[in-house]
């Protein structure tokens, strides 16, 4: 069980209480991750043990895997999300290399890249240091990199650079760029469009984390524009 | 990148799943690390790591029944074996917040997120050992117990820019506290606040300013850790000892309450609330993480016997004042005290023990017959046992012939104890749990002490202040009715006040145990009637209050 839902059921009879819809859903994504764990193993295992034997079963097994660590990135954020709701969400922000979070997220994704013939460059100072909480940010440089992976053509680049007391992590790529309605305007305002296909959870997600890291300078905010040094979008993430 | 040794290296799969584990395998000899062995379990994990030393343990931390990821690295870190300080990744299924969360003091050097590729854990992997690498000499120092030395090289990494500086920052603040040079540490930490508001330099500082005793300066860096962060549980455990330190039980309990609260599954936090609770005189508190405390030792290394133990006299204790809330206890209470032997190991004194307090739990369910041959066969056990070290269990068996009904058999061993450590100070303060009136100097001083201080509270009209002096009593001499009484008189014009429930429900407890040990012939029965009295025409007077 984990520890950070809050139990609230206990010693309460479930006839008498109200559905805590949102609790209700946490505890059952947390299912649905550890399900999706075993299937995500499982596929690793199947593809050792009969790798693909042409260039079409090797696209299945990689859309496979896409699709599977694309569902596990959503629930992961559910979970964020609904603990920062609650307000159990821990946030630990520490001195880190920017170049491991951000080579860490690149290698996590190294076999998408790779089926996808994706070439990432990476552009960090190695002794780059900033202050912030590596597992959050983590998360959101890796749904940019995923997100970043389907609609680019063949190059990546992630760079990272000081600017004006703010550490600007950004993710650039070659594809269309952003549509009009995400360039126009704030950030989505914490609502989450069913209709359109496509939630952006990722976007609300990543705005919640970067409000998360505050100092005397102010707080983390980002940026989407489409002159991006690839010529496609560029999303640049800014942190106090 | 440089050469970091793969082939040297030995490691250790620890994963329920054999698929899991070939994976993983496979992964570590792709990247031409030069051995892996594998375990199922964590039990299985913990036989390899006292067999030989290991460089680096992945351990995945559901593992099924049976231990989990995090207490095989409790007991690795915190027992005596080859794999001590072994490289130990934890890896999860779930966001490490989780696990952090849940944990105490021992954290992974790294966690990984499942599905693990081969590329990630080349990255982590290489990651760690560079950092071994750099930090080796500091190590070696602090393993050869060579503080000074490991100051100096943590000094000369800082100095030429290490890349590993903040780690070191951090170990430096450690090993300043360690040794006592308290100004040394907070200079440490000051520098890092300087910078950045970062919250192992903000904990850093507590540790400075409970060492130098400045506990109001501690108590400032706490609040605004917790108002930043909540959820910092290596706060709550400083802002613990912070009211260890101050002697206020009763915010001890509160933190260590709010504490367990936010992370049910610290065993060593249940165990704390467990007792500062049973201080309090807070049974029900007390029985409850106290039981949660004996289940999460089922598979921790942190289990204690006494715990067990206390968990049965808090059960027993409870029933004596709320038979309701105990009920639901008593059977878990039962078994607990049953593997009492099987779960620490067989000793004839254990033996005794645990058929004592059976046989007191046997009451509480309501099984006289088992009660009594529980007792019969403790009686046998024990014989005619005169050791010293056996007082404890001669305590036990007084309460147990006491509730069972024997008094005459209680009173005699009593007097006889009593007889044969009349001149052993140490002795008698252990019986005088048993005894209206205290016989050891101490508790003697000790009630006279209370006595002074609560009816100067209560004449002062201090009523909250006044039973709260003779509550701190009740613990260590529960059969004192004299202050009992005091106590209850305190509470009963506490209620005059404001009707307030808690207080209402510890007035019940406290005279329902009183009924239980008080006799017609006791010199203060007058009074217990009286104040019986006064306390039933409140409550009716409330109840009619209320209707109309």
């Amino acid at each position: 069980m984990n520890p950070s839902i809050k139990q609230k059921s206990d010693n309460t009879e479930y006839g008498n209480v109200p559905i805590d819809f949102s609790f209700v859903l946490a505890s059952s994504v947390h299912d649905m991750k550890n399900s999706l764990g075993m299937l995500l193993n499982t596929l690793s295992a199947m593809m050792e043990n009969s790798p693909p034997r042409d260039a079409d079963q090797a696209r299945f097994f990689s859309t496979l895997e896409y699709e599977a660590a694309r569902i596990n990135g959503e629930l992961v954020q559910l979970l964020s999300l609904y603990r920062m709701d609650e307000q159990t969400m821990m946030v630990v922000i520490d001195e880190h290399h920017t170049i491991d979070i951000i080579e860490e997220q690149v290698a996590r994704n190294d076999s998408l890249l790779k089926s996808r013939h994706i070439e990432i460059q990476v552009d960090c100072d190695i002794d780059l240091i900033w202050y912030f909480d590596h597992e959050l940010v983590g998360g959101v440089l890796n749904n940019l990199i995923v997100n970043c992976a389907r609609y680019c053509r063949k190059q990546l680049l992630v760079s990272a650079t000081e600017e004006s007391g703010f550490l600007c992590i950004s993710v650039a790529d070659d594809g269309q760029g952003y549509p009009d309605n995400m360039l126009l305007g704030p950030l989505p305002q914490g609502s989450v469009s069913f209709g359109s296909g496509n939630t952006r959870l990722g976007l609300l997600f990543a705005r919640k984390v970067l409000e998360l890291h505050k100092s005397k300078k102010g707080q983390g905010y980002m940026t989407i524009a489409n002159d991006g040094p690839l010529g496609g979008g560029i999303l640049k993430l800014y942190l106090p | 990148m440089a050469d970091l040794g793969y082939y040297k290296m030995h490691a250790l799969i620890v994963d329920d799943f054999e698929n899991f584990r070939g994976t993983l395998y496979k992964m570590l000899m792709d990247l031409g690390i030069g051995n892996a062995d594998s375990a199922a379990s964590g039990e299985e994990a913990l036989r390899f790591c006292k067999a030989r030393s290991y460089d680096l343990i992945l351990c995945d931390n559901n593992l099924g029944k049976g231990k989990s990821g995090q207490q095989v690295l409790e007991e690795l870190r915190t027992t005596d074996n080859p794999c001590s300080d072994s490289l130990f990744i934890l890896v999860s299924a779930e966001s490490s917040k989780g696990i952090i969360l849940a944990a105490y003091d021992y954290e992974p050097d790294a966690y990984l997120a499942k599905p693990i590729n081969p590329k990630a854990l080349d990255q982590r992997l290489s990651r760690l050992i560079e950092q071994r690498v750099e930090l080796k000499a500091v190590r070696a120092a602090q393993k050869a117990g060579d503080d000074e030395l490991a100051i100096k090289h943590c000094k000369e990494l800082v100095a030429k820019g290490s890349r590993y500086a903040n780690t070191c920052q951090k170990l430096l603040g450690q090993l300043y506290l360690a040794k006592n040079d308290v100004a040394a540490a907070e200079e440490v930490y000051r520098a890092v606040l300087d910078n950045r508001e970062l919250e192992w330099a903000q904990l850093g500082m507590v540790k400075t300013k409970l060492a130098q005793n400045d506990l109001i300066g501690a108590q400032q860096w706490l609040e605004n850790i917790l108002q930043a962060n909540p959820l910092c549980m290596k706060a709550y455990d400083l802002q613990a000892d912070l009211f260890k330190l101050q002697n206020d039980t009763e915010k001890l309990q509160s933190v260590l309450q709010k504490a367990t609260d936010i992370s049910p599954l610290s065993i060593l936090r249940q165990q704390a609330l467990g007792n500062v609770a049973q201080q309090n005189n807070d049974l029900l508190t007390a029985a409850n993480a106290l039981k949660r405390a004996v289940k999460l030792g089922e598979h921790s290394c942190f289990d204690r016997a006494d715990v067990h133990s206390l968990f049965a006299q808090a059960t027993i204790d409870l029933y004596s004042v709320d038979k309701e809330s105990a009920k639901p206890l008593v059977r878990e209470a039962i078994s607990c005290v049953n593997s009492l032997e099987e779960n620490f190991g067989k000793t004839s004194l254990r033996k005794v023990e645990s058929l004592l307090l059976e046989s007191q739990l046997q009451v509480c369910a309501g099984d006289q017959r088992r009660a009594q041959e529980a007792l019969a066969s403790a009686q046998s056990s024990f014989g005619d046992n005169k050791d010293a070290s056996a007082l404890p269990i001669q305590i036990e068996m007084v309460r147990a012939l006491r509730l069972l009904g024997k008094e005459d058999e209680a009173q005699q061993r009593l007097n006889d104890l009593l007889q044969r450590y009349a001149s052993d100070e140490d002795q008698l303060q252990r019986l005088d749990v048993l005894l209206d009136e205290p016989r050891s100097e101490k508790n003697k001083l000790m009630v006279a002490e209370i006595n002074k201080k609560g009816i100067a509270s209560y004449n002062a009209k201090d009523f909250a202040g006044a039973a709260e002096a003779f509550k701190t009593a009740l613990q260590k001499l529960p059969n004192h009715i004299g202050l009992r009484l005091n106590y209850v008189q305190a509470m009963i014009d506490k209620l005059k006040t404001r009707f307030d429930l808690g207080v209402n429900e510890r007035i019940q407890q406290t005279f329902t145990k009183t009924n239980a040990i008080i006799s017609q012939q006791h010199p203060q029965y007058q009074r217990y009637r009286q104040l019986n009295d006064v306390y039933n025409n409140l409550v009716r007077a409330y109840e009619k209050d209320k209707r109309g």
